[in-house]
């Protein structure tokens, strides 16, 4: 198993002891009524396999980013577990990587984690280059030859198939399209073992998302990566993704095969979210 | 001005400013703040590095000041003056007679030996600042030993122009851990740094920095480790008043025409001194 999350949870607000019997899709609300808190995440339990693709669907709110943010560490869980790819402490203690010392956290995001963001602004650095914003991934994962770091960059800048003679331009030089290849280069550079995607490819031209999302399933078979992606498309799900997930107000309310979920959706939030659009 | 404190600040200043040095001595590179005071000189004329002075002076020392190599600036001579007249002791502009020395942007040719100090003016002591204007992610970053932005830059640089475009100020690392601003020194003074004799203080007063660098000590200019690290070129020139190679020197442009001279002026006063007994 590559990725373990038990029981998770995110609470933003006072919090108090009612906050996570009181919400999630049987309360029907993501609100405390006691603290009036925001239960972002409600005690979920998910896995990954190794080269294994999830979608994650769902309203608006129901917490799809943050189950993202919270597994790539980009904020802090109020409670609960994740395991990763066997991550252990010297004695074989599995280590929940929500309390890995800030070192290991960025070890772990450098190299073994990537996100790809709807907004290339947080997944890229403006200051840099294309080819610096992919330099900056494969140095971060402890290459200190030059001419290493500028064949890798020129290697993926080839692989999202963009000439390589723009591979020191700035990242404002180019379309939002161009924007999220880069992050995809960028992201995939130091070879990891899991990519998450928020939306990766909303606010594109859909010719241009198409392009996007058969370059990004190409590359998946290629290096073999587990991926989890979150989309609003059940398009996109149903062509990129083997597991889907349906979230509603912090919970998970269905799991399966993503053929089985498309034809046969069991719970009724999902019969009705398949139903709208197909 | 209480004339009555030997070298000028009280003895809880000097205190102070000694247990900074002290810890800063303890963690080669690492920035420890102080509580910098109000100075008879204006911020940003080497405040930092005269209040390190101030307080590890003692009756027996013997001063000496330099601005880019020169005694005989306006800014080394009323440094020098000031702290001579606070503490009476001898100043001389002889390298190996004295015991400590204040300097701005050069370290003297003559080797450093063991019993001497050498205290940096430094304008901008945060080396991540380019890179990283949040200053609890620069904290971070020098935790982690996490510089991959500043070798993004050196990549650029290198993908750009051939090599790096820094001319002084060169990023060095120290200890193999903290990488530091070693100030506006030129990147031929660099690997004089490296397992030098002397202690090095490095004092920012505006920022209220300060860091050290301990005798033999190892540093290193950030580098790729398949690329050289260049230091000014100045093969087949000699300087026009002593005749000395093989040191940095001043370009002074008349005209089309460039004349050089030692930067460092005791350094040439001492070898015209040889010539003219020899
Ligand atoms: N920093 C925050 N402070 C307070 N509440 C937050 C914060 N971030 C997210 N939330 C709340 O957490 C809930 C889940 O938000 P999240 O962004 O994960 O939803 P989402 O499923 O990604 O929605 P969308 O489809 O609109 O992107 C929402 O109610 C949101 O308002
Ligand atoms: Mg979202
Ligand atoms: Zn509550």
């Amino acid at each position: 198993m590559l990725l373990d999350v038990c029981n998770v949870s995110k609470i933003y607000g006072p919090s108090c002891n009612r906050c996570l019997d009181l919400t999630g899709s049987e309360a029907n609300r993501a609100i405390c009524p006691v603290c009036n808190s925001i239960v972002a995440i409600n005690s979920i339990n998910l896995t990954a396999e190794h080269n294994e693709i999830l979608g994650i669907v769902g309203e608006s709110g129901s917490g799809k980013s943050t189950l993202l943010q919270l597994i790539y560490q980009d904020i802090s869980a109020s409670s609960g577990t994740i395991f990763f790819n066997g991550l252990q402490n010297d004695r074989g203690t599995p280590l929940n990587i929500l309390d890995l010392p800030p070192s290991m956290v960025s070890r772990l995001k450098n190299k073994e984690m990537s996100m790809i963001y709807q907004n290339p602004r947080l997944g890229l650095n403006f200051l840099f280059s294309a080819g610096g914003n992919i330099a900056e991934r494969i140095i971060g994962s402890g290459e200190r030859r030059y001419e290493e770091i500028r064949k890798g960059s020129l290697d993926y800048i080839d692989r999202i198939e963009m000439d390589s003679s723009r591979i020191d331009d700035y990242p404002e030089e180019f379309s939002g399209g161009q924007q999220q290849r880069i992050q995809i280069a960028k992201a995939l550079s130091s070879s990891p073992k899991l990519l998450l995607l928020d939306e990766p490819t909303t606010g594109l031209d859909v010719s241009v998302q198409a392009k996007i999302l058969d370059l990004i399933k190409e590359l998946q078979q290629e290096m073999g990566f587990s991926m989890i992606i979150v989309s609003h498309d059940l398009g996109v799900i149903n062509h990129l993704t083997d597991i889907t997930v349906v979230m509603k107000h912090g919970t998970l309310v269905e799991y399966g095969l993503t053929d089985q979920i498309l034809e046969d959706p069991q719970h009724p939030y999902t019969q009705l979210l398949v139903s709208s659009i197909l | 001005m209480n004339s009555s404190t030997f070298a000028f600040l009280d003895e809880d200043a000097k205190k102070e400013i000694r247990r900074s040095l002290l810890k800063a001595v303890a963690i080669p590179g690492y920035i420890v703040p102080f509580a910098s005071r109000e100075m008879p000189v204006a911020r940003g004329w080497g405040t930092g590095g005269l209040q390190i002075t101030l307080s590890i002076i003692v009756e027996s020392d013997t001063l000496k000041v330099i601005d880019q190599g020169c005694d005989g600036s306006v800014n080394a001579v009323n440094i020098r003056d000031f702290i001579t007249s606070v503490t009476g002791v001898e100043s001389s502009n002889e390298t190996s007679a004295a015991t400590l020395i204040q300097t701005r942007h050069r370290i003297p040719e003559e080797k450093l030996k063991d019993n001497q100090i050498l205290v940096y003016q430094v304008p901008y002591p945060e080396v991540l600042t380019t890179v990283e204007p949040d200053t609890a992610k620069q904290k971070q970053m020098h935790g982690d030993g996490d510089y991959s932005k500043l070798w993004v830059l050196l990549y650029e640089d290198t993908s750009q122009y051939g090599d790096s475009r820094i001319s002084n100020r060169y990023p060095v690392l120290v200890n193999k851990h903290y990488v530091m601003d070693p100030s506006p020194i030129p990147k031929y003074d660099i690997p004089v740094m490296n397992n030098n004799s002397a202690l090095q203080l490095f004092g920012a007063g505006r920022e209220k920095r300060i860091y050290a660098i301990p005798p033999y000590t190892d540093v290193r200019p950030l580098k790729f480790d398949d690329r050289e690290f260049k230091v000014e070129n100045f093969s087949g020139i000699a300087c026009e008043r002593c005749g000395a190679t093989d040191v940095f020197f001043d370009e002074v442009r008349r005209g089309n025409k460039s004349s050089f001279f030692c930067s460092d002026t005791a350094f040439c006063d001492a070898q015209l001194e040889k010539n003219n007994a020899a």
